[in-house]
């Protein structure tokens, strides 16, 4: 840990600020990111390592079940099929409860959903320094490993999910339809400019209320992991620090299973939304 | 129990529906101002729209998970 935050702190100037900053910048690529801070500037900006972790996992993810599906045996099953087996019947069984007669896309979509944000969740609970670390061995010096604590991607997954509320939307209700929830929602005919507001605030605060839990949690948590990696860092400015390295141990141990807790929590909740939310689509009326 | 419980998990997310039906407002206000140029008072307006529509919403899903 104190040689990871020596090379943290070498790259970056030293201090606890820096350290944590320095873990909480992006791999941003691209003619408009700033060279000094490394933030993005404008729209070409790509933030590498987010677009890299959660490809990595999402195939991993495809890989995965695509050997499952060869080995899927009717008799039997083996433990890794038992546990997907379960997996699946839990989100069945949610979709069941929450949107009764979906159509055939939101199963698969849902368990998406659950999985992918799930792993995404899940790099959290690796070391915070050891990939940066790694990836320093290579010459790159920013490296964020968790892409759900990017607003980039939360946000990328809520409006995927806003959008298919409006195509659901429409499709159900008809144009006109949707028009009338907007015209009459909320307070009748005598108050539509009131209306056209409010539902359109309301229909707005559902992708961004799914995107900003989901990224808010994860990354309170990995601020949490830094903190907690701070103690034992500290040791590097003097080895008689290094009486806080139990306390260290035991916080990132209660943490780590606190936090097994709240990631699969966030996967479930937005997936638990989205469905909520479409089958709030598919009503007819209000 | 089972009947309620697809509707009822949006208990779950009352509490960033209200923040971000606030926050959505004032997004939107902005984004009408900057079409207008009439800042600030669509920002403002749409903001307080918002909060009203927010704690509405809450207490409508908290009163009855049935109804959201």
């Amino acid at each position: 840990m104190s040689q990871a935050t020596e090379t943290a702190q070498s790259s970056s100037g030293g201090g606890t600020v820096e350290y944590i900053q320095h873990h909480l910048t992006n791999w941003c690529v691209g003619p408009d990111c700033d060279p000094v801070t490394h933030q993005a500037n404008g729209f070409w900006a790509f933030h590498v390592d987010t677009i890299f972790f959660s490809l990595f996992l999402g195939i991993l993810m495809l890989f995965v079940s695509a050997r499952l599906v060869k080995r899927l045996t009717d008799g039997v099953p083996g433990g890794f099929q038992n546990f997907v087996e379960s997996i699946l019947e839990f989100v069945q069984g949610q979709i069941r409860d929450g949107f009764p007669h979906a159509p055939a896309i939101i199963a698969p979509m849902a368990l998406t959903i659950f999985v992918w944000v799930w792993l995404m969740n899940f790099m959290d609970l690796i070391p915070v320094d050891l990939l940066p670390l790694i990836a320093g061995w290579f010459g790159i010096h920013y490296l964020k490993v968790v892409p759900t604590t990017d607003l980039n991607t939360t946000f990328a997954m809520s409006f995927t999910v806003f959008l298919m509320i409006i195509f659901y939307n429409l499709k159900v209700k008809g144009p006109v339809g949707y028009l009338k929830m907007f015209l009459f929602h909320p307070f009748g005919k005598f108050l539509v400019p009131v209306n056209i507001i409010m539902t359109a605030i309301e229909e707005l605060a559902k992708p961004l209320s799914l995107g900003l839990r989901l990224f808010g949690n994860l990354f309170a948590g990995e601020l949490v992991f830094l903190l907690i990696a701070l103690l034992g860092g500290a040791a590097a400015l003097g080895v008689g620090l290094l009486i806080w390295f139990p306390l260290q141990v035991v916080l990132d141990l209660g943490w780590l299973l606190f936090h097994i807790l709240v990631i699969t929590l966030q996967a479930f909740i937005f997936m638990v939304l989205t469905i909520v939310y479409l089958s709030m689509a598919h009503t007819a009326d209000h | 129990m089972k009947k309620a419980k697809g509707p009822g998990l949006l208990l779950i997310g009352v509490g960033s529906l209200l923040t971000s039906m606030v926050v959505a407002g004032f997004l939107l206000g902005y984004g009408v101002d900057v079409l207008l140029d009439t800042q600030p008072i669509f920002l403002l307006s749409f903001g307080l729209l918002g909060f009203i529509g927010g704690i509405l919403k809450a207490y409508k899903i908290l009163s009855d998970p049935e109804l959201h």
